[in-house]
């Protein structure tokens, strides 16, 4: 089914959200201040520091990290994660012999409790097109080149499951309290496109 | 229909709302069985990706009884089953030069399945 | 249905263009259009599939061709109308009116 549209829509993006907003506003469905509010979230509160703090608590608690990896979403809870696009949540590990990539071929789900909202790239055609079928090329596009004997798993996000890499520790950390740790981990790596590095020196 | 309120923000991005439906459904699969995946091409919505319709692969894990999409989408109620992650070779999905040693996962429900 | 979005395995897209120190959003009515989905599913007007299907509806030369939160924007739209919350003219006039106020 098409969509039908009897007039086209302007070019700006910015007068459509307006005249949306305006017109749900008029006919009081809509509280502007609940959408600051919401949005404030996102740039606050929601982010890839959340999911960094998860992995640096597996990698010094090996209980947590078994509860991590067999009941994702009760032990991002326990750090007080949980929500909206991360209900169901699924924590895959990276080994010496296994790495693994998280894609949305069909849209852009990604788990934001965690993670926070996706960057740009990761909506976008060519990741979301080559990541399953050319996964070494993309992560030497990110600068990780990985031999053939490690095995690539690439989770594609189809249905309401959210998914988040815990990366390997790195070398060369071992006398890193928690708190240390999580500032070494990026977005890149809880998505699988880079790997942690270690702490400069 | 509620309005969405500066007061209710915090506790609902919090909880957020589960696909997950509280329903005892039979699954058809279990884990380690080996599946094919349909080739349906519908008009309407459907979370079954062109590139691994047609496939054999193994089921990884059964996640329980979820909302089905391809239902969903069209006003025709929740229709809850399981949904299985389902694990194919990466050469299986894209032929010989694939990795040798990749895969694919793809979280699919049992609709979308046949025993292989 | 076999439409643009379902993009996996395709060729011919580029490369991956990342951006250092990306921001959350790009633009301003980018937040607005993030916060309006909330509305969306909170009001009832239409759960996540059918938020997904509205998307994937969009012509393929319009999908490529616009950023994300384009493609959220045009749901919306597409939705609100379909769903007789609000009427196509209502929203031209909006339209026009906010255009000429930008004049």
């Amino acid at each position: 089914m098409a969509s039908h549209r009897h007039s086209d829509p302007p070019s700006d993006p910015a007068l459509r959200v307006k005249a949306l907003e305006s017109l749900l506003t008029e006919k009081k469905l809509l509280e502007p201040a609940a959408l600051d509010a919401l949005i404030e979230l996102f740039e606050t509160k929601i982010g890839p520091r959340n999911g960094a703090k998860v992995v640096a608590r597996a990698w010094t608690d090996p209980t947590y990290k078994k509860r991590l990896l067999s009941d994702a979403t009760a032990a991002i809870a326990e750090l007080g994660y949980s929500g909206m696009q991360g209900e169901d949540m699924v924590v895959v590990e990276n080994t010496p012999a296994v790495h693994n990539l998280l894609v949305c071929t069909l849209c852009s789900c990604y788990p934001w409790p965690v993670l926070g909202l996706p960057p740009v790239w990761y909506k976008a055609a060519p990741y979301r097109s080559r990541a399953v079928i050319e996964p070494r090329a993309v992560l030497k596009e990110f600068g990780l080149e990985l031999p053939e004997s490690i095995e690539i798993r690439i989770w594609d996000s189809t249905a309401e499951l959210r998914y988040m890499v815990l990366p390997e520790r790195p070398a060369g950390t071992e006398d890193l309290k928690e708190d240390a740790l999580a500032k070494l981990v990026t977005r890149d790596a809880m998505i699988g496109t880079a790997k942690v590095a270690g702490p400069s020196r | 229909m509620p309005v969405l309120t500066k007061d209710m923000v915090a506790s609902l991005v919090a909880t957020g709302g589960s696909a997950r439906v509280n329903e005892a459904v039979t699954p058809k699969f279990k884990k380690g069985d080996t599946v094919k995946t349909r080739n349906p091409n519908p008009t309407g919505h459907t979370r079954l990706p062109r590139y691994v319709r047609g496939k054999v692969g193994v089921i990884q894990s059964d996640h329980g009884v979820f909302v089905f999409p391809d239902a969903s989408a069209h006003g025709k109620g929740p229709a809850p089953q399981h949904l299985y992650t389902v694990r194919f070779t990466a050469r299986e999905v894209f032929g010989p030069e694939a990795g040798a040693k990749d895969a694919i996962f793809a979280d699919l429900w049992d609709a979308y399945l046949d025993p292989a | 249905m076999n439409g643009i979005h379902d993009l996996g395995g395709m060729h011919g897209h580029g490369p991956i263009n990342s951006e250092a120190n990306e921001p959350i959003f790009h633009a301003p009515w980018e937040r607005r259009v993030f916060g309006l989905l909330f509305t969306m599913f909170s009001g009832g007007y239409c759960n996540v599939d059918e938020f997904r299907h509205a998307i994937e509806r969009m012509a393929p030369a319009e999908y490529l061709s616009t950023s994300y939160y384009e493609h959220w924007l045009h749901a919306m739209e597409t939705l609100l109308i379909e769903k007789g919350v609000i009427q196509q003219r209502e929203l031209a006039s909006k339209w026009a009116a906010l255009g000429k106020g930008q004049m």
